[in-house]
């Protein structure tokens, strides 16, 4: 299973040691000698955050997430992708095996790997991963939210992916079989395929080579995932995205349809979530300051068998401003206004996040 | 699902309140660093005497140095060298191929190790001596130097058909 329960000094313990290590093996020199190995690379990912709302979720200071990321060559071509994340909650830490992969590189056009990921059916899932420092908000969109259920965010199984970098299109792909959703449809099916049936996905995208950092692609997502009714469900997503990651500007756009058809017959349903993010850095001297705006939207089908018991609906929009106030950490502050399925009324929120990331850079 | 809790008669003022502190911090604006600009001799791009390749064009070199072309044509692993910062050459090549000021490059480099798209990030050369010591010594490697700090012992390669000096090269 990915999640354990461990005392946190045990995890802190741990990273600080990988951290020690890193600092002598991190440039994969030591010495004279010099290797083609990759060498391990250690990143560390944390948050602080302050929250007024009308919500009925607790206010005051929030610890977000403990975030870390190991990269390790075991040969020139062999590497191991590790993430760790640690979550506070009310009576405890979540640690949680967030990203497990071991990949074996054959070339720039295909590499093979096995463990657990993040998704690739979603733009944002496998961009920003744990690293809220490295996302200009503070919080991912409602569709893909840590824990939600609109979309599956970690895949269990194999992947192939690859890319011809070069052309003009800058053409990549990336393609798996996992277990998909599990018995708690949030979860990656960790301990094995919950309903002996696997999931399939696969993924293209663009990367231009005349626009820098213009990204275009799709995903499609089939499984059949276990409902709350005690039936399984015939899943099909179609996910496409735009991301165009310049500072001036930065637009990221998604879109999934998400498509339920109750396993032996019965009436096909049909939710649709998207997102529509913009942001722009501004020019010298305030180049610190980079302003930002977002709405969204989940909309669940009438009488769809896996999501309606659980009152996805969402509509909302944030923006705020993020000021860069050293290299490695920003100080974001967002005003939030959203309206859940469980709430009649639109609910506002202030929240200050301070994030940072540590570790060998 | 959870019952409503009801809210208390301040949270509005105390949102207002947050929101104007928001609004006058925001109004602080520091000078960012300006990405520096290179001025001298070109740069040139050396691998090891064993890399196959001897020409690439500007768009192949750019894909390199971003790392999204990781192998050579004959499969082996490209290993990029980088010069740490205040370096001439690294401004010259932060600005004409990567076009990132260097909070841009680290953040760069943050993202790509982190999304597993890459195995490592560029290793870091402190000095030219030893910048040459690497590429002569390690298969597959790819760095820049002054044109006129290039040992024996490695390969200039051309890019865009040109060698360093000649018109038209594209790191002057």
């Amino acid at each position: 299973m990915g999640r354990f329960r461990l005392p946190i000094a045990v995890f802190a313990g741990l990273l600080l040691g990988i951290l020690w290590q890193s600092s002598v093996l991190g440039q994969g020199l030591v010495g004279h000698e010099a290797t083609a190995v990759p060498p391990t690379t250690i990143l560390g990912f944390a948050d602080i955050n302050y929250v007024e709302t009308e919500r009925t979720v607790d206010e005051g200071f929030v610890l977000g997430q403990l975030a870390g990321h190991v990269t390790s060559g075991l040969t020139e071509r062999l590497t191991f992708f590790g993430e760790v994340s640690a979550t506070a909650r009310p009576d405890e830490y979540d640690i949680e095996v967030e990203r497990l992969i071991l990949r074996y590189d054959f070339n720039d056009q295909f590499k093979l790997s096995g463990g657990r990921y993040h998704n690739p059916i979603n733009y944002w899932n496998t961009a920003f991963h744990h690293g809220l420092w490295l996302q200009t908000t503070v919080s991912r969109p409602e569709m893909i939210k840590f824990g939600g259920r609109v979309l599956p965010v970690h895949f269990v199984g194999l992947q192939v992916e690859g890319g011809f970098p070069t052309s003009a299109l800058g053409f990549g792909y990336a393609g798996g079989v996992g277990n998909g959703r599990g018995d708690v449809i949030s979860r990656g099916g960790d301990a094995g395929d919950t309903n002996q049936n696997r999931a399939l996905l696969a993924t293209i995208y663009s990367r231009p080579a005349n626009i820098f950092g213009l990204q275009l692609g799709g995903a499609v997502y089939v499984d059949k995932a276990p409902a709350e009714a005690g039936f399984d469900v015939d899943e099909q997503i179609y996910s496409a995205h735009v991301a165009l990651t310049r500072e001036r500007p930065e637009v990221l756009a998604e879109y999934a349809r998400i498509r339920h058809e109750p396993d032996g017959g019965g009436e096909t349903t049909d939710t649709d979530a998207w997102y529509l993010q913009a942001a722009y850095r501004l020019p010298l001297p305030a180049d610190a300051f980079k302003p930002y705006a977002r709405v969204e939207r989940i909309a669940v089908d009438e009488g769809d068998p896996l999501f309606e018991p659980f009152g996805l609906d969402y509509k909302g929009y944030l923006v705020g401003v993020r000021y860069d106030f050293a290299s490695l950490a920003a100080l974001k502050l967002e005003y939030r206004d959203e309206e859940f399925a469980e709430v009649e009324e639109r609910e506002k929120s202030l929240w200050i996040q301070v994030s940072f990331t540590f570790g060998e850079h | 699902m959870r019952p409503r809790r009801p809210r208390h008669p301040g949270t509005r003022a105390r949102l207002r309140l947050l929101a104007a502190l928001a609004i006058a911090g925001s109004a602080w604006a520091l000078p960012g660093a300006a990405a520096a600009q290179g001025t001298g001799s070109a740069i040139a791009i050396v691998t090891n005497p064993r890399t196959s390749t001897s020409d690439l064009s500007f768009l192949e070199l750019r894909k390199i140095f971003l790392g999204e072309k990781q192998f050579w044509d004959d499969n082996s692993r490209i290993v990029l060298l980088v010069r740490a910062p205040v370096a001439r050459e690294r401004d010259v090549v932060l600005t004409k191929i990567y076009r990132m000021g260097e909070a841009e490059f680290q953040q760069y480099w943050i993202a790509k190790v982190f999304r597993a798209e890459v195995s490592s990030k560029p290793k870091i050369v402190y000095s030219t001596d030893m910048t040459r010591e690497l590429v002569i010594a390690l298969p597959g490697t790819i760095a820049f130097l002054p044109a006129d700090e290039v040992g024996s012992g490695m390969k200039v390669l051309r890019i865009n058909g040109k060698l360093p000096g000649e018109a038209g090269y594209p790191l002057q």
